[in-house]
């Protein structure tokens, strides 16, 4: 079959969605992870999560590195930046 | 065309089957599924009727775009008076029954009285039959299905069944089609159980006429784009709903031992991605291409080498963070434990929460429990506590039987550990950190419900720019909106938007992860009425499909309200103000619900519904909806 | 180049959106069906088994059929029925090894797939990939890098036991 008989079989990009990076669960800034990381500690907030992928390269957070987090969040809490509200 | 379809009325004491058709003005008002079933609700019962009794009715019905090119339209809504709260029941489920019952020609039963022994429904080409089912009684919802395709010696059957829970009348039962799809809140299995009507079955060749099928494909193209590029989406077709319980744990939204806690650390083995280990892969509703429903086979113990499907998002709760156990192998046993016996995964894990911290407290003992150690953390014991549930033996006897009448049979305090409101547990999630999720389940009409108003995505940190385009369509909103979960200024606007949103996909049968549920960019009612025009030809604006919506939230309301339903009603569990969650991030942590902020709020949502102080719909409201002469009994 | 409809069953998840959008397509209506792709469950053992024709090299339909009314479509490469040379014998569903030639009792004849005439529907709609519209001439390396990625894993766990083992 020639191309230009081919009918055009639709192949709409959606714009501004972003693949490749997640959203740090503390700060909310993007944070790109190394291809298949395991874990990684976000560089704006210090705040560390255990990574998975759930395609090869779209990353997710699967849970905190609990200590490490819970140390931070009672420093922060103890500061009280937790923000009363 | 799609609207042929056809409402049976069945009389199971009588053994009557009448049929007749949709005026199309009671389609354009009320659209079809939840929608309608709410108008025959209020139409068909008898004010105070006993939920239990032959007075009760139980309806079936498919949305109004089952079985046309909308994707994921594949949801089929069952209804009646809830045996677990006495207001509104409600629940729908996915699978392939609502296009079959479609394709057999009928889109509404009303199903009445009670028939003399168990009989399932045999709906076939514009035929329906009432058959026997003294056979099928006592098998669970999955064998019931098989044994109907053998019976009637067609595998392309799909069937509505109950399983021993329904048929014991827990308070809690579902019904369920397919593995695991289960409408699954209100108990509306035991309504089924308490007719004896064990299963609808159907199977149909009649077409579904498409208004314009070139463009109506091209747009199922675009919306399926829409959809699967969301990175919700991609995450569910790995992870299914269990997604969610992982990332709401992270932060510290979930409930731990019947709602001690907020958090469960280090509980590796439930986490999703380890779950998804034991996955062969995942399964689609009719047309959709997100395939949320994980399919697995149980390794080990005495159910080994089962095929199971699941578990979503409540049942890690149900049976692992809320009766504190952290073994996946629980979490699957009971899983498939729950959807064999057709019981709602949600109510059956809070139920042995709460009996368990009764048990942590005291007021439970062994001697309550006939040696049974309902110690949180005991695995054994939970799936224990799920067998006797179903069977109704020893303290599943009482369980059984929802969280009032429990509270009521067990007394001493036990009441104030519940965590329900009007009588129906909470989804495995803490909204003591989140105002507008206090303020959904607090108000919503089937009782604790994230999937009647839940606006999820007040927890995405969205600018406001983004929440007034989402939350300003298709009515005009100008009052206040904030990105910040902790406020409480502006979510009651929220929370009525997405009565709408879950309310008008409800009517048109067609799935929440479709809608701005988890995804700010999902489908939405612009698209609902272009893909209601394509496939049907009719044409209805956005605003008309959210007022087909807040017609049926209203009529829910006046259910309700003729039921005996008051405002303190719709209030909160006590510890949601008592006691601040004591683990997660930062934001979540140490916070509670302010009685008076939130005392505002629901005033706030009153107000902006235009309901009186009590919560009644105003006159004037009623007559805009054209509301002002149910029940108007025509239909 | 010639393209041929790939069903990978291990990507089906079963939902049957192909039969939807292949009667639409074809019927112009709603109407599974009426569809020329049929997926086979066995449901509640977990058995997904997608059923569409294979476009035979050498098709027992036309084989079978007296009265030469299939033929193969030299574009697409799809064995085609001609409705004005049939007489509707139903020879050909009893031939087909697979099942795929079905019948519409609307129109009272046999149906099959026509690779809608360079754009089958299925594969538009299938997102999981589990039906594909693929160059016959990639058809042979898809497969072996399926096969490679099976072995690759099961080097990589025999590799990790061997180092553990140390
Ligand atoms: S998203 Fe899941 S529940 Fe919804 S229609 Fe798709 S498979 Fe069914
Ligand atoms: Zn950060």
């Amino acid at each position: 079959m020639s191309e230009s008989t081919k009918k055009n079989t639709d192949k709409k990009t959606v714009k501004g969605r972003t693949s490749g990076q997640f959203r740090c669960l503390y700060c909310f800034k993007r944070i790109t992870a190394p291809p298949g990381a395991k874990s990684t500690t976000c560089p704006h907030c210090g705040y560390a999560w255990r990574i998975s992928w759930f395609s090869p390269g779209e990353p997710r957070i699967r849970g905190p590195v609990w200590e490490n987090n819970e140390a931070m969040t009672r420093k922060i809490m103890a500061e009280s930046k937790g923000g009363s509200k | 065309m799609a609207l042929k379809r056809k409402i049976a009325y069945i009389d199971l004491t009588n053994r009557t089957v009448k049929t007749a058709s949709i005026p199309i003005e009671l389609r354009k008002k009320f659209l079809g599924g939840r929608g309608l079933d709410m108008y025959l609700l209020y139409n068909h019962m008898e004010p105070g009727a006993d939920a239990l009794g032959p007075g009760n009715v139980a309806l079936v019905s498919a949305g109004l775009l089952v079985g046309t090119l909308a994707s994921a339209s594949a949801r089929i809504h069952l209804a009646g008076k809830s045996p677990l709260t006495g207001f509104i029941g409600s629940a729908n489920c996915g699978g392939f029954f609502a296009p079959e019952m479609r394709l057999a020609g009928f889109d509404h039963l009303v199903i009445k009285g009670k028939a003399d022994k168990p009989v399932y429904l045999w709906i076939h080409n514009g035929d329906i039959e009432i058959r026997d089912a003294g056979h099928l009684w006592g098998h669970n919802a999955q064998d019931s299905q098989t044994l109907i395709r053998e019976e009637l010696g067609d595998d392309d059957i799909q069937s509505l069944t109950i399983g021993v829970a329904g048929e014991n009348l827990v308070r809690f039962s579902c019904v369920m089609t397919s593995m695991k799809n289960a409408a699954g809140r209100t108990g509306i299995g035991a309504i089924w159980g308490s007719k004896n009507l064990k299963a609808v079955a159907a199977r149909g060749t009649m077409d579904i006429g498409i208004a314009h099928p070139e463009e109506a494909l091209d747009y199922n193209k675009e919306i399926i784009t829409q959809v699967t590029s969301a990175k919700v989406s991609k995450t569910m077709q790995k992870l299914g709903t269990m997604f969610i319980w992982g990332t709401t744990n992270t932060t510290g939204l979930v409930r731990v031992r019947n709602f001690q806690s907020n958090q469960i650390p280090h509980a590796d083995d439930i986490e999703p991605e380890s779950i998804e280990e034991e996955m062969i892969g995942t399964a689609g509703c009719f047309g959709c291409q997100v395939h949320c429903r994980g399919r697995y086979f149980i390794k080990g113990g005495p159910y080994s080498g089962t095929y199971a499907e699941g578990p979503e998002y409540t049942s890690l709760g149900a049976f692992g963070a809320e009766v504190g156990c952290t073994s996946k192998q629980t979490v699957l046993v009971g899983n498939h434990l729950v959807n064999s016996y057709g019981m709602d995964t949600l109510e059956t894990g809070s139920m042995i929460a709460w009996a368990m911290e009764l048990f942590e407290k005291g007021i439970l003992t062994e001697k309550d429990t006939n040696g049974l150690d309902l110690s949180f953390g005991n695995n054994d014991a939970v799936i224990e506590a799920v067998n006797q549930i179903a069977h109704r033996e020893g303290i599943g006897d009482i369980l059984a039987e929802g969280p009032l009448r429990a509270a009521e049979k067990i007394g001493q305090n036990s009441i104030q550990y519940l965590i329900h409101v009007k009588g129906m547990s909470n989804l495995h999630s803490d909204e003591r950190p989140t105002p507008a999720l206090s303020l959904n389940i607090a108000t919503a009409s089937r009782g604790a419900d994230h999937l009647r108003s839940r606006p999820a995505i007040d927890l995405y940190h969205l600018p406001e720019k983004v929440l007034r385009k989402i939350f300003g369509n298709p009515v005009p909103y100008d009052g206040p909106l904030t990105s910040d979960f902790r406020d409480y200024e502006g979510k009651p606007w929220e929370v009525i938007w997405q009565e709408m949103c879950y309310g008008a996909v409800d009517c048109l049968g067609i799935c929440k992860y479709h809608t701005v549920f988890l995804g700010p960019n999902m489908p939405n009612f612009d698209e609902w009425s272009k893909l209601i025009y394509l496939n049907t030809g009719l044409e209805l604006s956005p605003k008309d499909i959210w007022d087909s919506a807040e017609r049926c939230y209203t009529l829910e309301k006046l259910f309700n309200l003729r039921e005996g339903q008051t405002r303190d009603m719709d209030w909160l569990p006590d510890r949601y103000f008592d006691e601040p969650t004591d683990k997660g991030l930062p934001v979540v942590r140490g916070r509670s619900i302010d009685r008076e902020k939130f005392t505002k709020m629901i005033d706030e949502y009153y107000k902006l519904h235009e309901w009186d102080k009590k919560g009644i719909p105003k006159k004037a409201k009623l007559e805009s909806l054209g509301l002002n002469n149910e029940p108007s009994h025509q239909l | 180049m010639s393209k041929i409809l790939v069903i990978d069953h291990e990507k089906c998840t079963g939902c049957r959106l192909c039969e939807l959008v292949c009667s639409v397509k074809h019927e112009r209506v709603s109407n599974p069906y009426r569809a020329r792709i049929k997926i086979v469950k066995w449901e509640m053992a977990g058995k997904i088994i997608p059923v569409v024709c294979q476009q035979c090299e050498d098709a027992p339909c036309m084989g079978v059929c007296p009265v030469n009314a299939l033929s193969r479509n030299a574009e697409t490469g799809a064995v085609e029925i001609d409705y004005d040379v049939c007489i509707g014998c139903r020879m050909c569903m009893n031939a087909c090894p697979f099942g795929a030639m079905g019948y519409d009792w609307v129109n009272s004849h046999v149906i099959k797939c026509d690779l809608c005439g360079g754009d089958p529907q299925c594969a538009r709609f299938c997102e999981t990939g589990a039906i594909q519209y693929v160059e016959k001439a990639t058809l042979g390396a898809l497969k072996q890098r399926k096969g490679a990625a099976a072995l690759a894993e099961v080097m990589t766990k025999v590799s990790t036991a061997y180092s553990e083992a140390g």
